[in-house]
């Protein structure tokens, strides 16, 4: 029965050819360039909007150096709002599921940034270790905790993706299947389940939206603290 | 659970990452943030507007 529930989360092969490369290359799809020309069409200019803002307010709080990452910021942002919103359509399989895409993109962005601080300023990344006004007899301990808090980012942030998405996209499978297979004979509880799926959906696409935002910004926090 | 199954991770690393770099970033590029059109004659030379960094 479980296994069941989790064949939705297989990344689909069709005669031995992977399809979540197609899945990944939806967003490029959807975003045309922007045309040269001074006014543009409706959703250039939304995603005009969306980017601009985005990188505002991103970018505020980091210092000038850091702002040669805002095309990845942006890019990243744009990349996972798109798959996580488009994965919630019926019959789409999201790429970010899968544990292998996010890790693929939390452990090298970390990395960087944290190659990145050590390199520029050693001592401020290695300061980083230990808060100020910790009790003396506390600091090694809390040195190790630091440190073990500091590795664990990349895997937290790549999980916390996972576990979302995947907790979602298992919920709504559930109460679907349950709403479907109570249709004919307890309608009333079938009707308590479809109004519950559609609050969970609404659910759904804020958590999607949410948990790209919050890969970004985690990674601009880091950012900020390395640069 | 299936997205452990570790056949599929290198190449899903690599799909992830060639699009993100070969094919998003172009995209994002081109948009500019141009500044709101003024209505006076700015004597004035504004501030130049916010380009990608390294643009």
């Amino acid at each position: 029965m479980t296994m069941n529930l989790f064949n939705q989360f297989l990344s689909p092969t069709f005669l031995g050819l992977p399809l979540i490369a197609i899945a990944l290359m939806a967003p490029c799809l959807l975003y045309p360039s922007p045309a040269p020309w001074w006014q543009s069409n409706r959703w250039t200019t939304l995603q005009n909007w969306f980017i601009g803002s985005f990188i505002k307010q991103i970018l505020s709080p980091i210092n000038t150096k850091g702002h040669s990452w805002a095309l990845l910021l942006a890019t990243l942002m744009v990349f996972l709002i798109t798959l996580n919103t488009l994965g919630l359509l019926p019959y789409t399989f999201t790429p970010t599921t899968q544990l292998s895409l996010n890790m693929a993109f939390a452990v090298p962005l970390w990395l960087a940034i944290v190659i990145m601080g050590f390199r520029n300023s050693p001592t401020h990344a290695l300061g980083h270790l230990l808060p100020e006004g910790t009790p003396t007899p506390l600091v090694p301990i809390l040195i190790i905790i630091e440190s073990i808090s500091l590795l664990i980012r990349p895997l937290a942030l790549g999980v916390r993706l996972t576990a979302n998405l995947t907790a979602g996209h298992l919920l709504i499978q559930l109460v679907s299947s349950a709403a479907f297979s109570l249709l004919l004979s307890q309608t009333t509880a079938a009707s308590l389940a479809v109004s519950l799926l559609l609050l969970l959906t609404i659910l759904e696409i804020a958590v999607a939206m949410i948990q790209a935002y919050v890969f970004v910004l985690l990674l601009s926090l880091y950012l900020q603290e390395n640069v | 659970m299936p997205q452990l199954n570790p056949a599929p991770w290198f190449l899903i690393l690599v799909f992830s990452w060639l699009i993100f770099l070969a094919l998003m970033p172009p995209k994002i590029l081109t948009h500019q943030f141009p500044h709101e059109p003024s209505t006076l004659t700015a004597h004035k030379p504004k501030a130049n507007s916010w380009t990608w960094a390294w643009q």
